[in-house]
């Protein structure tokens, strides 16, 4: 204990910047240089089965080699776990992290550009690399996060993110993992679209409309800007739309009530783009729909309040295991309770849909294996095999428990500092109670 | 002229004779009208009172006024006999409550109350200019009618009027009956003080102080006039009548806990106190019948709740179909359980529906005789008016209603309403009427037929009809006929279009192509006999306009009058008053002559009762009763975290018998007859306390409109029907302290509660709890974040400091001031001040501050006001800085209730570490974490576990973050927080080790009552299932009208946020809401 604060301590008085609200102090880890072994640990590969006593190997930001009692190669660093855990980086799928800094600081805020229709825009490029929140964040092993543009009805693309790099294009895993749409509530029924409106776009009156009509103006200016370039002039929205329509770009749909899922489902049939649920909450109801169009749904969160005064009091904490029962595709996203600063709880709230009944290692794949798989990053993260990142981290135990605490973690086989404003703070105030003591 | 119009015009007083009494000051205008003015009503039933009813008697009217009534009295002979063999004549109705808005414009420039919320000496009889239309009113029978003042929290002196023509002249029966008030204010009526519903109160319990106080002062300086005169107020003289209880009060309610709210207001005051119910007093009977008051009921039904799509069924609550079927039963209820109570048309709309919804009421069980007595007698010993209405008897008011048999069946009409002697007569509805079979016999017009059929039909007041040239069958009929015949029929028989009927004009038109000729042809009859009872006798004449423009006459003939449109009287209408007339509603007598026309609708459709009982509190997780409190029982097996001195034990044995703990160890011996209950496995816990709350209350959380609020109170508003209260016992939290906001430096009092669900808000208070008071600083408070950008003082921690300072010393003086005349008794009396008071209690040390506080510099700034003037911080909330000065902390004596986690939300928290609650603990600070969220309470045992993550306390120490610690804070810690003999059983039992995440709360018990079990949560969440699958069958075989996707049956009070808004970290929450649901969120 003792050690381990003067450790920190030092960490801390080797950094002479000040806190400030423009940078944090945590230097980005180096690019890695000589293969790394962890050795006599216990490797939760997440993909297949845990490895006891295991030995893991990265070399060049990518695991090579993973079993038991390996001998580690020549000329790598080696590192004994002493029994510790190694665990893929944890990945949030739904955050705003390096969008905003302060949340009720209009100043620090760029998660949501104005209007109803920014499907142009794209997170990546406005995440500020030195957040504080991102050392945070990290710290409790969220080596991965979604940062998803908000508001209006289509927010813009969501990215994939390292949580450690010296600008956001170093951070970038995924640039454009979804575009994020808000299913509106308690607006006007679902029509079919042969009922004309080309003028749909920016119809405040019927979002449902407004985003019909973006799809289809979207396609005749693609068309229109092909057979005749000079008479269809630029737009930034529609031209961005062109790898939606493609099928490149998939849609994270923001849906909670049956009505919304079926109809953010029926949307995406239409239009022959593949859709991912944000939310879904009321999804075990729409069961075979989902899983006859193979729409996986990001629920957010566990921690949550039933919305309904007469549903079950677990029924948030229920969710993952319903989900999981009827063969829907899901992961766990902390997102709306423990909102952008707090991403770090990401694990403790799989830990909940475990207590009321997802089996645990299904709630661990829940926040790594599953959301790599729902974004489109599997082949990356989200699990420890050989050509995989290495993104990981090693801990005294189960993350999913509180208590454990994180001692090393890579992205990308670069060395990730984790102290943060927080130790730092920490260490600086128990420096002041230990003068006062010395002074006693 | 639209339909409704047309509807509207249907409605004809055929007379309106004025027959007022003859003496006023009016100067009569040539040429003088006099009406003659007496009248024998004679051949009636006449229902005296709810009691006594006289056959073939004889009403003697004789200027505005009842001569004389009886059978067998002889009819004057100045008089007009009107024959009403077969009628029954009731007392008139009193609709007890209607609501009409007063110009407070006019207490400019007079001596009125600092408040304009508050207005006591406004009259409706001073201003009674716009009064609404009466003409509805007279139609449902009602005579007189109580109008109060629409605004305000303590509102004005309410009028009885009658429902008659004129001025107040002649209307006005009695003013200033009583005085209204509301213990609330309309959500999002921000502006000045009171911005909430806790303000409400806190203003009219000011109010009535100061009323007490000019009392008294004025006795003093009557008693000696060498004392200075005090300030002339009359709003505060116009209270005395009700500070002495000699005018009645009505306050306004919007469900069951505001009638008892009422109530304890009323009992602190001694006040004469009716209530204006809302509909809703069946969910709390008991405790409603106890307060022994009378009430004035609406009779305004709730709407079916929207089940006809599976999605939009999604949203119904089991409570909002409970609702439903259970309201219609509230007045049988209420009878039942002995409460007096009259009606009111409030909330109906125009009040057309009164009689309807009166009958719904009787259907489901309310006894004819308390409906007609609620109707009458009621109202008029309410309003202190029994010698002019309320029965029939001679030297009252000629006011009553005739109606063409028992006023409860279905199909009875009020044929004529008397106010004081003037007589409205009503047809029935035109456009009733207007429904039947006619042929019209046409003058010939070269190749258009000569005769016509009309089937003219009417719902909803709306007319539709068919034309033939051949007779059409009567309704029912046309299904007999084959597959051939209806395709020939329907060529035969044409739609008509735009039927209308305007008073005795019947207009419609029709297509005439099927027949051979294209184009419009229009149909007008005026309908010169509708009255008339004879089949086959000439009803009209009429015009056919063809396609051509010639016309035909029609001469038109009624070849069948609507059944129950026949006036003839039933033969033996069953006898009012008796308690079983509802049980088998009035046998509608076969119309000789007619046996087509049997009458369906009123046929003896067998009513549906409420489908469940109450539950506490009413819909799903509601229960019968509070679960009852276990006899002496043995935990066995268990692992104990004590939170005491002996630590956490394995193996061992916790023994409760009612409601205490008895012993707790690991070789307690088992005292005979002892309920074993192994818990094998388990862990058991205290109680999880959470010392910072919003839940169960909706008293509005911060009253934000001025920098001082200490005098309103959270425990005026506990909402013991909120849902969290059972979320949170399912997570294990039994006690938690429910705080005003942080909107202002000195906030509103706080109030500890038990989660006793089922019980009511009284119930819930943890009444051992001592008293405390929000106080509040940075961002908050000098509004930085709000949008209006504040501009109240202050708005500097600079600011806060010196009000701090300055409201201090203003405490002080108060305090001397009051003992000085407690002491000497001389002078005039000083006025109490509530805010003052408890103020003084705070730098008395008597109320516990609980402090929002972030930063360090503001958190020792407050520390060294209160120790100059020797108070010791309750605890400090938030403190998300207070690990930098938790030395300073440990010196004052503070004590910490933190969030384990948060940061970041806001700038002042940009430096809130999870490391603070360990830092603060090693300094020897007693440290909690709280929720201030319904939902993170819900699992409060992970944030524990924070303090051993973040800073390495020991597990035990941890787990007391949010168990002995915050009942040390609390100030209860002598009563909870620990599993030792002699304290509360309040306790948990885990399936595990609670510091971890995988952990479930299995069983949550208070005063040694298990409120929360998941086996028991299991058959309760089943039954709620069985209870709204059944509901919403109900509502789909009723066939009633549903309510719309956007309409929400809320009352009130739910509109009310459980959060603090002023957090910065709920706008954001909130707006995400906004985002995900489409719609703007309540916060």
């Amino acid at each position: 204990m003792l050690h381990r604060i003067s450790l920190i301590l030092c960490v801390f008085l080797g950094q002479t910047t000040l806190t400030t609200l423009t940078a944090s102090d945590q230097i980005p880890g180096a690019p890695q240089k000589r293969p790394i072994a962890l050795v006599n640990g216990v490797i939760h590969t997440v993909s297949g089965a845990v490895i006891p006593e295991g030995t893991l190997i990265f070399a060049e930001g990518r695991i090579t080699e993973m079993g038991t009692r390996m001998a580690p190669p020549s000329g790598a660093d080696v590192v004994d776990l002493q029994g510790k855990h190694v665990y893929p980086g944890l990945i949030e799928s739904h955050s705003q992290l390096g969008l905003q800094e302060i949340s009720s600081t209009r100043s620090t805020i760029d998660s949501s550009e104005g209007g109803l229709l920014n499907p142009n825009v794209s997170a990546n490029v406005s995440v500020n690399p030195d957040s504080e929140l991102i050392p945070v964040t990290r710290a409790n092993g969220v080596l991965i996060a979604v940062s998803a543009p908000s508001g209006g009805l289509v927010s813009g693309r969501a990215s994939v993110m390292q949580m450690d790099g010296w600008t956001w294009e170093a951070m970038t895993l995924k640039p454009a993992a979804a575009l994020v749409v808000n299913w509106p509530s308690g607006g006007p029924s679902f029509r079919s679209p042969a009922a004309g409106a080309d003028n749909a776009a920016e119809n405040r009156e019927d979002p449902v409309q407004s985003l019909r009509g973006l799809f289809r103006q979207a396609k005749q200016y693609l068309k229109a800007r092909q057979a005749n370039p000079s008479g269809q002039q630029f737009d930034s929205r529609l031209a961005s739309m062109e790898p939606v329509l493609n099928g490149q770009i998939p849609l994270m749909i923001s849906a909670d009530d049956v009505s919304q899922i079926q109809a953010a489902v029926a949307f995406g049939v239409e239009q022959k783009i593949k859709v991912i649920l944000f939310g879904g909450y009321d999804a075990e109801q729409c069961a075979e729909l989902l899983k006859r169009y193979d729409v996986p749904v990001i629920i957010s969160a566990i921690h949550r309040d039933p919305r309904r005064d007469h549903e079950d009091y677990d029924s948030a904490f229920t969710l993952p295991e319903r989900l999981r029962r009827a063969g829907i595709r899901f992961c766990i996203s902390g997102s709306g309770r423990a909102e952008t600063w707090n991403t770090r709880n990401l694990p403790y709230q799989a830990a909940t849909a475990a207590a009321y009944g997802l089996p645990r290692d299904e709630a661990l794949r829940a926040i790594t294996l599953y959301p790599a798989q729902i974004l489109g990053v599997a082949d990356r993260v989200g699990s420890l095999d050989a050509g995989r990142d290495a993104t990981l981290f090693v801990s005294t135990g189960d993350p999913l428990e509180t208590e454990t605490q994180i001692t090393h973690a890579w992205i990308q086989g670069r060395k990730v500092d984790l102290t943060s404003r927080h130790t730092q703070l920490n260490a600086k105030y128990l420096e002041k109670y230990r003068q006062l003591a010395e002074g006693r | 002229m639209s339909r409704s119009v047309l509807v509207l015009t249907a409605l004809i007083v055929l007379i309106s004779g004025s027959v007022k009494a003859d003496e006023t000051s009016v100067p009569q205008q040539p040429l003088r009208s006099n009406p003659p003015a007496v009248f024998a009503l004679t051949g009636a039933r006449v229902v005296i009172s709810p009691e006594k009813t006289l056959e073939q008697a004889t009403v003697i009217v004789r200027h505005g006024t009842i001569e004389a009534i009886g059978t067998g009295i002889p009819v004057p002979a100045d008089a007009q006999e009107i024959s009403l063999a077969g009628k029954t004549i009731y007392p008139g109705f009193i609709d007890a409550y209607a609501e009409q808005s007063l110009s407070s414009e006019r207490l400019n420039g007079t001596a009125r109350y600092w408040n304009g919320q508050v207005t006591p000496q406004l009259s409706v009889a001073d201003q009674a200019v716009s009064l609404p239309d009466t003409t509805a009113l007279r139609r449902q029978g009602i005579v007189a009618r109580l109008i109060a003042p629409a605004d305000g929290v303590i509102r004005g002196r309410s009028a009885l009027v009658t429902t008659g023509n004129g001025e107040l002249n002649t209307t006005l029966l009695s003013r200033d009956v009583a005085q209204h008030l509301l213990l609330t204010v309309p959500r999002r009526s921000r502006g000045g003080f009171p911005g909430s519903p806790m303000g409400a109160v806190s203003l009219a319990r000011q109010a009535l102080l100061d009323a007490q106080w000019y009392r008294d002062a004025q006795r003093a300086i009557q008693t000696d006039g060498s004392l200075p005169a005090i300030e002339q107020n009359d709003a505060l003289a116009s209270l005395q009548p009700v500070i002495s209880g000699r005018m009645p009060v009505i306050v306004s309610t919007s469900n069951e806990q505001f009638v008892l709210r009422a109530e304890q207001f009323a009992a602190e005051f001694g006040l004469s106190l009716i209530v204006l119910g809302n509909g809703r007093e069946y969910r709390r009977l008991s405790e409603v019948a106890a307060i022994k008051r009378p009430l004035i009921l609406p009779l305004a039904f709730p709407k079916a709740p929207p089940v006809a799509t599976p999605e939009s069924t999604q949203d119904v609550t089991l409570e909002s179909l409970m609702h439903w079927d259970i309201a219609p039963e509230n007045p049988a209820r209420l009878d039942a359980a002995g409460v007096r109570f009259a009606f009111t048309t409030d909330r109906l709309g125009s009040g057309t529906d009164f009689l309807k919804a009166l009958r719904k009421a009787v259907a489901r069980g309310l006894s004819p005789t308390t409906a007609l007595r609620s109707l009458t007698m009621t109202p008029a010993e309410l309003f202190g008016v029994s010698e002019q209405l309320g029965t029939l008897e001679s030297g009252k008011l000629a006011s009553f209603v005739i109606t063409d048999g028992d006023l409860f069946a279905e199909k009875t009409k009020v044929l004529e309403t008397w106010v004081s002697g003037e007589r409205f007569e009503y047809s029935p509805s035109a456009a009733r009427e207007a429904a039947g079979h006619y042929e019209l016999q046409l003058t010939q017009a070269a190749q258009f037929p000569n005769r016509l059929y009309l089937d003219i039909r009417e719902s909803d007041g709306r007319l539709r009809g068919q034309v033939s040239r051949l007779p059409i069958p009567k309704s029912g009929a046309a299904a007999a006929g084959d597959a051939a015949k209806a395709a020939d029929k329907q060529k035969e028989i044409l739609e008509l279009k735009n039927v209308r009927i305007s008073d005795t004009l019947l207009t419609a038109s029709f297509e005439g192509k099927e027949w051979g000729f294209e184009g419009t042809v229009r149909v007008s009859v005026t309908l010169t006999e509708v009255d008339a009872a004879v089949k086959d006798r000439p009803t009209g004449i009429g015009t056919v306009v063809w396609i051509d423009g010639s016309a035909s006459t029609a001469v038109v003939v009624r070849v069948d009058q609507v059944a129950a449109e026949n006036p003839t009287p039933p033969a033996e209408a069953p006898p009012t008053g008796t308690a079983d007339a509802a049980e088998k509603p009035a046998a509608e007598p076969a119309v000789a002559g007619q046996p087509e026309k049997a009458a369906p609708k009123t046929e003896n459709k067998p009513i549906a009762k409420a489908s469940f009982d109450v539950n506490y509190p009413l819909g799903a997780f509601g229960r019968p009763a509070i679960p009852a409190a276990a006899k002496l029982t043995a935990f066995v097996h268990a692992t104990i975290w004590t939170c005491g001195p002996a630590g956490i034990l394995e193996d061992a044995t916790l023994i409760i018998d009612n409601g205490v703990i008895t012993a707790v160890g690991k070789d307690v011996a088992i005292p005979a007859g002892a309920e074993v209950v192994d818990v094998r496995g388990m862990h058991l816990t205290p109680g999880i306390i959470d010392c910072h709350s919003h839940m169960a209350t909706d008293g509005g959380v911060n009253e934000a409109t001025q920098a001082i609020t200490c005098e309103v109170r959270v425990g005026d508003f506990v909402d013991a029907n909120d849902i969290t209260i059972y979320r949170q016992l399912a997570g294990g939290v039994t006690a938690a302290n429910i705080l005003h906001g942080s909107a202002n430096p000195i906030g509103g009092q706080n109030q500890v509660i038990k989660l006793r669900w089922g019980m009511d808000g009284e119930g819930l208070k943890f009444s051992e709890a001592p008293p405390g008071v929000k106080f509040a600083l940075g961002e908050n408070v000098k509004q930085s974040n709000r949008m209006d950008g504040g501009g109240r003082y202050p708005t500097t921690r600079m600011g806060v400091e010196q009000l701090f300072r300055d409201t201090f010393e203003a405490a002080r003086d108060y305090a001397r001031r009051m003992d000085n005349w407690q002491k000497t008794r001389r002078g005039i009396p000083p006025r109490r001040d509530l805010e003052m008071e408890a103020l003084v209690e705070i730098v008395q040390g008597k109320r516990w501050i609980h402090c929002h506080s972030y930063r360090q510099d503001e958190i020792l700034a407050l520390l060294r006001v209160l120790e100059e003037y020797g108070i010791t911080v309750g605890t400090l909330q938030h403190i998300l800085e207070g690990y930098k000065v938790a030395d300073e902390l440990a010196k004052h004596g503070a004590m910490a209730s933190a969030f384990s986690d948060w940061w970041a939300y806001k700038f002042e928290v940009y430096d809130a570490i999870p490391h603070a609650g360990a830092l603060m603990h090693q300094q020897g600070v007693v440290v909690s974490f709280n929720s201030d969220d319904g939902e993170l309470a819900r699992h409060l045992n992970q944030e524990a576990a924070k303090a051993v993550k973040y800073g390495g306390v020991p597990r035990e120490d941890a787990l007391k973050f949010v168990t002995l610690n915050p009942a040390k804070q609390l100030r209860i810690d002598h009563l909870v927080g620990s599993l030792e003999t002699g304290k509360q059983a309040d306790f948990v039992v885990w399936n595990g080790d609670p510091m971890s995440n995988f952990t479930r709360c299995e069983q949550t018990w208070v005063d040694g009552r298990r409120y929360f079990h998941r086996e028991e949560d299991d058959q309760l969440r089943q039954t709620a299932r069985q209870k709204r699958n059944t509901l919403i069958q109900k509502v789909l075989s009723s066939g009633e009208e549903m309510r719309g996707a956007g309409e929400r049956d809320a009352e009130a009070s739910e509109l009310w946020p459980r959060i603090d808004e002023y957090c910065a970290h709920f706008r954001h929450q909130a707006e995400l809401q906004k985002v995900r649901s489409g719609t703007e969120t309540e916060k």
